[in-house]
Parts: C-alpha cells; sequence; structure tokens
C-alpha cells in the first residue's frame, strides 16, 4: 500500500502507467474497433491521413489501413516485450543466480559465456540468429530473450553475490536446507526487486529492437507490427512520409510509457532516490 | 611499459569469450539455410551446377564443418583473418576500408552525446525541479524512447526532402572531386544527421546520469567546504564537481560501446553508409562468413579496447581505484 | 537426365536473330554533342568481380561494359554491329566460325589487342567460368590463331552464327591474356581493377563508396568518348538514390533500382525521363510457383482457383502503375518472333469461380471459412515481388486460403526453394532472354538438376509439354518452331505448373541531360561510348 502510494505522488509515473494502459487498451480493443485481418486490402494505396474517412490515418503503401495496424501493433509489440523480457529475465535470473550462489569455477564460466554475449553488439548477434532460424514471430521474440539477458544476469549475480552471505541465507544453511531451497525461496525473493525494475529496461530495448528487424525488413510480414509499417514507408518516405511516422510515435509513446513506469516503480522502492 | 603489460593481460583474460564468440558464430552460420555460393548465384543471376561445384571448392566449401574450423582458427592464431568470397579481397582489407567511416561516426557521436549531455545535466541539477530541468528531463526522456531509425527517418524528411540543408546519405560526395579542407567539410555535412541520430539515445543516458551525478555530488561535503571557502560557484562545478560526474559517464561509455556498434548497423543503412555495421549487415545476408567473423573479431577488440581504457581514465580520475583491479 | 542441354536448345533457337519487340529506335532532333563533364550513375548492389568475361549480369556490365569491350555488340536496330571484331564469317558446315578483329586496338596499359587475347578469353573464361556462357560454349574445341588479326572457333558440332553473334554481346568481352595467363583467374587482381579496351580506363573502386572510370585518351574510335569521366555512385537504398537523383548527384539509374513510388515521382518530372526505352532487350514476367508435393497444389483445379482470386488488372493499376501490364504465358510479348497472342488459357479475376473451383476439389471452407494454408516464400529482389505477396496474401485469404509469408534472403531463398523444395508456393521473376530456349523452357522441363536456380523444381512432369519443349528446341523452320511454342505455352496455361500473369520491362530513369541515352536494346550495358551531356 505504501508502495503504491509513493509510486502515485509521482506524476512522470502516472503519466507513464497511464500511456501503458493506454496502449494495453488500443491492443484489447483491436478486435472490436478493427475486426477482421489488418493486413487485408482495406482500399487504395497510400491514401493520406483524412483524405478518406474511411481511413483517418490514411493507408499504406499495400493499401491496409494504418489505424487497424496501428492497433493490432499494439498488441504484437506489447506481446513481444513481454515475452522477449520474460525469456531474458528467466535466462538471467538463472544464470545469474548460479554464478552468485556458488561461485568459483561456476561463476567464472557463466560469467565468461555472459561476457562472450556481452562483446559481441547484440543486434549482430539478433541479425544472424534471424537469419539462421527464420523471421517468424516465435523465433524473432525468442531470439529477442536470447540476445537481451547479459544485464539481468550481472544485476542478479551481485545481488546473489551480497546476499549470499548474509545471516539469513546462513541461518538456512545450518538448518540443512537444500541448495534449489535456498535459491528459489531464501534469497531470490530479496535479489528481485531491482531486477523487476530493470525488467522495465529489456522490454524497452525488446519492443526497439522488434522495429529495427521489422525495420530491416527482417522481422514477421504475417503480423502487423508497427515497425513492419515504418520499413514499408521506408519506400515512400519523401512524399507519404506519414506511414513511417505514425508507427513510429506510437514506439515512442509505448516506450516512454515502460521507462517511465520502470523509473517509477525504482523511485517508489527506494524513497531515498525519488525526485532526482 | 606497466600499460602495455596490463593491456597484454586484459587481451588475455578477454581471450576465452573471444574464441566463444567466434566458435559460435562459426557453428551458427553453419545452420543457416543456403550458402555464399547460393548468394553469389543470386547476384550472378545464374549459371549451371558445375559452376556452383566450382565456386564452393574455390572457396573451400566442400571440406567438412570441423576441418573448416580448424582452418579458419589456424589462420586466425597467425592474425590472417582469410578471404572475402562475396567482396573478393582479404577479409583484413574489406575491414579496413569501412573501419574509418564507422569509428568517425562512433566518436562524434559520443563526444556529441557527452558534451550535451554534459551541458544538459549540469543546467537540469542546477535548475533542480524547475522548469529548465523538467523541460530537459522530459526531452532526455522522449530521446530516450525514440527509436533511432525513426529519427533517422524523420531527419531525413525535415531536413533533407523540405528543407534541403542536409544531403540525405552517404558519406561525401565523389563526384565533386574535393580535396583538402572541402572534402573534409563535405564528409562533416554528410555526417550531421547520423551522428545526431546514433548520438540520440546517449545523449538522453548522459544528461541523465550527468544530472543525477551533479545532484549528488552538490551534496558532498568538499563541495559545501570549497563554497565555504568563498570560491565561485562556477569554479566548484569545474573543479570538483564535473571530475566525479565523469566517473559514471565514462563506465557508459565501456558498457556502450558494443550497443553502440550494433546500433550503426541500423543507422549506417538509414544513410547508407559504408561501415562496419552495414558490412555486418551484408555479409550475415550473403553469407559470408568470414567477413562476419573477422567483423566479429574486430568489433569484440573494439569493446574490450575501450573498456582498457575506461579503467585507465577511471584509475586517473579517481585515485582511490588502483589501476591494477 | 535426357532433357536438351542448355547448349542444344540455344543452338537451335538460332532462328530468332532479330531482337525480339524492338523496332528502330525513335529518331531524335540532332544535337551537337558536347565534349567533356562527368557521368554519375547509380551502383545498386556490390560486386565481387567487374570483368564481364567472368560473370554475366547487369550488375557487372553496367561498369565492366565501359571498360572492356565484347566481339559485337547490338545496334540501334537490335543488329549485330562490329566492336573487336570487325567482320566474321561460318564454314559451310558451321563447325569452324571465323572473326578478322580490329587493328590497332591498344589496352589501357598500352598493350595491342591480338587475336591471342580473344582465344584466351574464349577457351579459358567463356568456355570454363563464365555463366550462361559455360553451356552455350561447351562444344568449343579450340581457338585458332593464324595470325594476330584473325581468330578462329573450332566447334565439334554446328554453331549457327547467327546465335553466336546473338550471344556475343553479352557473353562475348574480351580480357587480356597478358595480365591473367598463368594466374589464379578466379582470384585475379584485374578482377576488380578490370583492363579492357573500352572507351573508359579504370581507375578506383572504393568500396561502399563509389567506382570512377576515365576517359580513354587513346581510343580507337576517334575523337570519342564525349565524356570525361564516369562515377557510379554506390547507392543500396533506392530512396536515397531517388534523392541523389533530384539533387543532380546521380543522372542514370539503370534496371529499375528505384521505388516504385519514386520512379512515378520523378517520371512527372520535367527534368528527368523514367522510361523503359534501351531495355527492350531485358524482359521479366512475375511467377507464382506450386509446389506438386503439396497435395492440395497438386490438383489443377485448385491452382486455377488460386490464379482466379487474384485480381491482376487491379494490382498494376495500383501497385505497379504503368510500368507493366498484364502477363498472358512465359512467352512475354516483346518477344514477337514467339508470343503466341493472348489467345491460350487465361485466368481472370473471378472470384466465385475460385470459391467452385475449390469447393469442386474438395477442399471445403472450414471454422472460419478457413479451407487451408499455404506458405508463401518470396524472392528477396524487386519491390514489386514484396508488393505482389503481400497482396496474394490478401487476395487468397478472400477465398479461404490462409497464407503464410516465409521471408529469407537471397541465399536462403534459392536454397529452401529450388533444392531443398521446402515452400508451398514462391513468388518472383523468370528472365526472358531473346528466346524462350535460353531461360525459359528450363522453368517447365523436368528433369532438372537439383538445386539448379529458376527452374522446374516443382515436382511437375508433363511428357507432352516436355515434347513439345524439345520438338520446339530441335526444328529448325522458324514457322513449326513458333507453332510449338504456341501449343507449348497452351498447354502449360492450362496445366498451370508454374503462373506467370505481369509482364515487366526494366525501368531506365535518365536525368535529360544526358543525351544519346537509351540507343540500343541493352544501352545500360552497353559501352555508352556516344554518350554526352549537356551542361
Amino acid at each position: 500500500m505504501q508502495f503504491l502510494r509513493a509510486y502515485a505522488r509521482n506524476p512522470a509515473a502516472l503519466i507513464g502507467a497511464a500511456l501503458v494502459l493506454a496502449v494495453l487498451a488500443m491492443g484489447l480493443l483491436a478486435p472490436l474497433l478493427y475486426p477482421g485481418d489488418p493486413l487485408s486490402l482495406a482500399g487504395r494505396p497510400l491514401q493520406w491521413p483524412g483524405a478518406n474517412p474511411r481511413f483517418p490515418l490514411g493507408t499504406d503503401p499495400s493499401g491496409r489501413d494504418i489505424a487497424a495496424q496501428l492497433f493490432h501493433g499494439a498488441r504484437v509489440s506489447l506481446l513481444i516485450g513481454f515475452s522477449a523480457t520474460a525469456i531474458a529475465v528467466v535466462i538471467g535470473i538463472g544464470i545469474g543466480a548460479l554464478a552468485g550462489f556458488y561461485g568459483g569455477i561456476v561463476d567464472t564460466l557463466l560469467m565468461r559465456v555472459t561476457e562472450a554475449f556481452q562483446t559481441l553488439p547484440n543486434f549482430l548477434l539478433l541479425l544472424v540468429l534471424v537469419a539462421v532460424f527464420g523471421s517468424d514471430i516465435k523465433t524473432v521474440t525468442i531470439a529477442i530473450g536470447i540476445v537481451a539477458w547479459p544485464p539481468v544476469a550481472r544485476l542478479t549475480r551481485a545481488e546473489f553475490l551480497s546476499l549470499r552471505t548474509r545471516d539469513f541465507v546462513q541461518a538456512c544453511r545450518l538448518q540443512g536446507l537444500s541448495d534449489a531451497h535456498l535459491i528459489l525461496r531464501e534469497v531470490l525473493p530479496n535479489a528481485l526487486p531491482p531486477v523487476i525494475v530493470y525488467a522495465s529496461v529489456v522490454m524497452a530495448i525488446a519492443i526497439l529492437l522488434e522495429s529495427a528487424l521489422a525495420f530491416l525488413q527482417l522481422s514477421d510480414p504475417n503480423v502487423s507490427s508497427w515497425g513492419n509499417l515504418i520499413g514499408l514507408g521506408r519506400n515512400v518516405l519523401r512524399a507519404e512520409w506519414y506511414v513511417s511516422a505514425i508507427p513510429g510515435i506510437a514506439i515512442l509513446l509505448t516506450i516512454l510509457g515502460v521507462s517511465l513506469v520502470g523509473q517509477g516503480l525504482n523511485d517508489a522502492l527506494n524513497p531515498r532516490l525519488a525526485g532526482r | 611499459m606497466r600499460l602495455l603489460g596490463l593491456a597484454a593481460r586484459r587481451l588475455a583474460a578477454s581471450l576465452p569469450a573471444l574464441l566463444l564468440i567466434l566458435i559460435g558464430l562459426f557453428l551458427l552460420l553453419q545452420l543457416a539455410p543456403g550458402d555464399t555460393v547460393d548468394a553469389l548465384m543470386a547476384q550472378m543471376g545464374g549459371g549451371d551446377e558445375r559452376i556452383a561445384t566450382e565456386l564452393r571448392v574455390f572457396y573451400g566449401l566442400d571440406l567438412s564443418v570441423p576441418a573448416r574450423l580448424g582452418q579458419y582458427l589456424l589462420r586466425l592464431v597467425q592474425l590472417d583473418l582469410g578471404y572475402s568470397a562475396i567482396y573478393g579481397k582479404p577479409v583484413a582489407t574489406v575491414i579496413l576500408e569501412r573501419l574509418p567511416a564507422t569509428l568517425l561516426l562512433m566518436t562524434a557521436s559520443l563526444s556529441f552525446a557527452f558534451a550535451f549531455g554534459a551541458v544538459l545535466g549540469v543546467v537540469a541539477a542546477r535548475r533542480v525541479n524547475r522548469w529548465p530541468d523538467t523541460l530537459i528531463s522530459t526531452l532526455g526522456l522522449i530521446f530516450y524512447a525514440t527509436p533511432s531509425f525513426w529519427f533517422g527517418l524523420m531527419a531525413i524528411v525535415v531536413f533533407s526532402v523540405h528543407l534541403q540543408w542536409l544531403p540525405a546519405g552517404g558519406f561525401g560526395d565523389v563526384a565533386l572531386g574535393l580535396t583538402g579542407f572541402a572534402a573534409v567539410l563535405d564528409i562533416a555535412k554528410h555526417l550531421v544527421l547520423p551522428t545526431l541520430t546514433l548520438a540520440l539515445i546517449y545523449l538522453a543516458i548522459s544528461l541523465r546520469i550527468m544530472r543525477a551525478a551533479m545532484l549528488e555530488v552538490l551534496t558532498l561535503d568538499f563541495v559545501r567546504t570549497a563554497r565555504a571557502k568563498g570560491l565561485t560557484e562556477t569554479r566548484v562545478v569545474a573543479r570538483h564537481v564535473l571530475r566525479n560526474a565523469l566517473l559514471p559517464m565514462i563506465t557508459l561509455i565501456g558498457l556502450q560501446v558494443g550497443t553502440m556498434l550494433g546500433g550503426s548497423v541500423v543507422v549506417e543503412s538509414v544513410f547508407t553508409l559504408p561501415g562496419l555495421g552495414r558490412l555486418a549487415y551484408e555479409s550475415v545476408v550473403q553469407r559470408d562468413l568470414n567477413t562476419l567473423l573477422g567483423i566479429a573479431f574486430v568489433s569484440a577488440l573494439l569493446v574490450i579496447a575501450a573498456n582498457f581504457i575506461v579503467d585507465m581514465l577511471y584509475a586517473r580520475l579517481d585515485p582511490r581505484i588502483s589501476s591494477g583491479g | 537426365m535426357n532433357g536438351p542441354t542448355r547448349r542444344e536448345a540455344l543452338l537451335l533457337a538460332a532462328s530468332a536473330i532479330a531482337a525480339p519487340g524492338f523496332t528502330a529506335m525513335p529518331a531524335f532532333a540532332q544535337e551537337t554533342p558536347k565534349r567533356g563533364g562527368v557521368m554519375t550513375v547509380h551502383f545498386a548492389t556490390e560486386q565481387r568481380i567487374l570483368n564481364p568475361s567472368l560473370q554475366a549480369s547487369t550488375g557487372v556490365y553496367i561498369v565492366g561494359g565501359k571498360i572492356q569491350e565484347p566481339l559485337v555488340d547490338l545496334d540501334s536496330a537490335g543488329n549485330p554491329s562490329p566492336v573487336l571484331a570487325e567482320s566474321w564469317e561460318s564454314s559451310a558446315d558451321g563447325k569452324t566460325i571465323t572473326f578478322r578483329l580490329r587493328q590497332g586496338v591498344t589496352w589501357h596499359d598500352g598493350k595491342p589487342f591480338t587475336s591471342a587475347d580473344v582465344q584466351f578469353t574464349a577457351m579459358e573464361m567463356w568456355k570454363k567460368i563464365l555463366n550462361y556462357s559455360t553451356a552455350l560454349q561447351q562444344f568449343l574445341t579450340a581457338v585458332d590463331t593464324p595470325d594476330a588479326h584473325t581468330a578462329v572457333f573450332r566447334y565439334e558440332r554446328p554453331m549457327p552464327l547467327g546465335l553466336l553473334l546473338r550471344a556475343l554481346p553479352d557473353l562475348g568481352y574480351v580480357s587480356p591474356k597478358h595480365i591473367y595467363e598463368g594466374t589464379d583467374i578466379r582470384a585475379n587482381p584485374a578482377n576488380t581493377a578490370p583492363i579492357g579496351t573500352g572507351p573508359f580506363k579504370f581507375v578506383q573502386y572504393e568500396r561502399g563508396q563509389f567506382i570512377i572510370a576515365e576517359r580513354n585518351p587513346t581510343y580507337w574510335r576517334p575523337n570519342l568518348p564525349y565524356l570525361d569521366r564516369i562515377v557510379w555512385r554506390v547507392v543500396t537504398d533506392r530512396s536515397a538514390a531517388a534523392a541523389q537523383m533530384e539533387a543532380g548527384q546521380i543522372l542514370f539509374s539503370p534496371y529499375s533500382s528505384l521505388t516504385i513510388a519514386d520512379s512515378q515521382r520523378l517520371g512527372r518530372d520535367p527534368r528527368f525521363e523514367v522510361t523503359t526505352r534501351g531495355n527492350e532487350g531485358n524482359a521479366r514476367t512475375n511467377t507464382l510457383e506450386f509446389n506438386f508435393r503439396r497435395t492440395e497444389l497438386a490438383d489443377v483445379r485448385v491452382r486455377r482457383a488460386i490464379a482466379h482470386a487474384i485480381n491482376i488488372p487491379f494490382f498494376i493499376e495500383n501497385f505497379l502503375g504503368d510500368f507493366a501490364k498484364p502477363g498472358t504465358g512465359p512467352i512475354p510479348s516483346v518477344s514477337t518472333d514467339y508470343y503466341p497472342g493472348a489467345d491460350v488459357p487465361q485466368y481472370g479475376f473471378d472470384k466465385a469461380a475460385a470459391n467452385r473451383l475449390l469447393d469442386e476439389a474438395g477442399f471445403r471452407r472450414g471454422a472460419g471459412g478457413l479451407r487451408f494454408t499455404l506458405r508463401l516464400t518470396p524472392a528477396p529482389w524487386g519491390e514489386d515481388i514484396a508488393l505482389f505477396s503481400t497482396y496474394i496474401q490478401q487476395s487468397l485469404s478472400e477465398v479461404g486460403i490462409r497464407i503464410e509469408i516465409v521471408r529469407l534472403d537471397a541465399a536462403g531463398f534459392l536454397r529452401t526453394v529450388y533444392r531443398e523444395h521446402d515452400f508451398d508456393l514462391a513468388t518472383g521473376w523468370h528472365q526472358y532472354r531473346s528466346d524462350p530456349a535460353v531461360s525459359t523452357t528450363v522453368w517447365y522441363r523436368s528433369g532438372s538438376p537439383v538445386g539448379a536456380p529458376w527452374t522446374n523444381q516443382f515436382g511437375w512432369q508433363n511428357d507432352a509439354a516436355d515434347k513439345l519443349m524439345d520438338d520446339a528446341a530441335t526444328e529448325v523452320d522458324p514457322v513449326k518452331r513458333r507453332a510449338l511454342y504456341a501449343d507449348f505455352v497452351r498447354l502449360v496455361q492450362t496445366e498451370l505448373p508454374v503462373w506467370m500473369p505481369i509482364e515487366q520491362l526494366f525501368l531506365s530513369t535518365f536525368n535529360k541531360k544526358l543525351k544519346n541515352t537509351g540507343n540500343n536494346p541493352r544501352w545500360a550495358s552497353s559501352s555508352w561510348h556516344d554518350t554526352w551531356l549537356d551542361s
């Protein structure tokens, strides 16, 4: 309760929550407002926003309704954002927890792998993964999760390193509890809050990565994604720039919302730092 | 000498990661549909099976995977990055041709982000919770949330298409045959938009860090002492605050070099710059394994070097940290 | 494999010498050419090789074709015209063809051009390395050089002179023997820094940026070329290229390298000319390829239904603009000698017919109106292919067929479709090269080796069709040959193993300051010795 109140006192955090909720609402309302396939041919291609009352945001180079794609795209972006983040967080926590909890050779090995992932530019790895395994939405989401986990692992490891020597952990050890119990029940819950806050950053990165892939025409063409729309608009950028502009603003606002929420969570968890 | 020793030790410590990357990428690319000869056949617009077979032999693609991996690593030990199938040149040459554009772009972007981030951050911190702070912080948030390629496209629409102030892409106008200062100016003109585009997110991060660091440092004892001693506020800021706030900024750069290389793939593709990022993209699409591995190798070295330099600077700026660590 | 080799096909296609679909060039008001100036050219894809005696592709010709020269080229009427060969004659049995070579021609490094160069290039490059040419020249046994200016080609089997002359403009570029002899030809540095006899000398290739060639002051055509320099600007992004056209940084963009939207926009701008003129030798059709390994697609009713479900005129009007027209079969209308007319089975837009055919085939609509799902693999080149694949997806969903587009890059596309056959539908381009036997019937002939791109890898076999193709390829009488191809088109339009519903020529975009453009049917590939720039 106190946490919620702390969060609500922060206007930026509230704006963020409102933005995220708005995107969520767009995604939820999409099938009601725009039933049917958003990728179907709606009318003549490249009609300017407002030129035809049927298409308030115009049509794209393939004659599809941009407004419909925008609403359905909200689902895709959020879905990719959440799923890729979940994958990255699970991998990151797993590796970070093991490395931090056991230390020694396990730590060294796992951190070498993490280092390798961090040394290679993540977008490059993403390109390779998509070229190798294809660009359907599932593959893309998993690939993003695979390139986004290392910072989570480092964060978790740092938390585990500082927590594992604490008294309550030592006490549990003396009681003869299993390692799994110690990691999952005792240490992890305490290590989780900063990781959750960081998850908002991962989510923002995941949405950006997917849209960058789509922009390079490497994402799934069978779903209505904002990045796909920007990429399509590139061919007609000089005259019909609205095709790229509109979905870009949607991405911007979504990421703005996600990062404001993350910041708000952070401030609410660390009241001392609020207002900085 | 001591520095060289440190550098060597750092490189040695990074070797396992480096090896892991190269072997991992090598094996990963074996799973990709099609090889570089398929890409070549597409480029040639067709040809019979015999030509394809001969090309596979020419590029050593007829050997087994372990044999090729072994060969590659053996050559790498001799610092030979191999031969690019698509470009028909040694990989080292191909990369060296593309490196300047990327390095220039990255340096320009980092300097810009760093300098403007510092200024904006200081201004915001000095006017904390007043309108300049709100404005700057909001801008920072928006910059952070803007997809770089989209910003680049919109910048092209505004500055190249409508205002016609800046070129929409490329690295310089060869047809003009410029030399000397005019050529430098020409390249600079071509780099303005790409630099802004790539710098955007780092500007946001650096101004945020700078602002926070400023606020924290301003509350520290020695700053209050300095103020009490009657030094003007500007000098206090200049002398003590900046110096301490630089630490997290430099850490940030070390962390972001890798991401930045990734970001340059997109930015170079928006502005058609002949850089490493676009080369990486092309070599993935063309299955040009040697070139891709070469880029991974070079960018990993860049990241390692950047982190090493950051550590050195760190030691310089903060005497409490010994450079051995 | 028992089909005709490509060479036999080529051989017997010899009656088609006149350039298809190609009438005399419109006469221009005579202007006095001006000397000097830099011609800037859009270079859209990086090349591994710039030497056209080693690789036959438009990306090579656009540069190498100005630096190196072929034995013969095509004139403005589309007939063979002398370049490095001044005259030619064939023996009565067609096994010996003699070229008299031009005298006083020197390579850019000062060495004289002789018959030894022709001999070396023909035996080591045309016969062994050059794609499409290896099939053409497979029965070439020797090139004799009785003197420095005579090259005698000796063939094991008759080589019709007309066919050879028709092929040599593309497949007859000569390379200097003294540069290549005794080296690994594929790795020779001259491959990317070519040395030729042409009107322009290679200067520099800066990867990812530009290629420069300058006027050859000792060119054998007196007082030519007019231009001082050619600069090819590497611009892989299509929109950026259009921007550079508008800014005057590029004067010529060849081979449909701009976006459709930009081509249409520039076409309305009085400063530019967007045209198919000068590309008459290079027609292509869009394909829809069916994989017969899918039971649904093995049923001809399903294939016809799919064709009926797609509104081609609507697609062309709304997405491709004026630069395309509906195709009527594998032989495009520009091929005047073999085009059978539209009087062969066609599949006009008819959604009711499509639904009826699918019902008849037993694929009734299930839950959500869905009949079945197919994967569509579009080739990654060409904006029109991407648009067409989306349009196919949209159109087929209307008749209850769900399409999943599988996006692959070039290597992945060729491997997945033509080698692994791991696709349901594929869409790309078929290139028509002067005669149906060159690169068209291979799309239908059974028995093509697995992995050969742009051939029948669909699992379709029809003995009647195979026989028609083979007969036509060995028929010497032009009238009978034309009739055989008409029967062939009728048959494949009935069976529809591949549907070729759209016909296009490449587009050239010129800045009107450039003069003497598009004055032969392979202009973008030709030498530009008479091109000039109006200041």
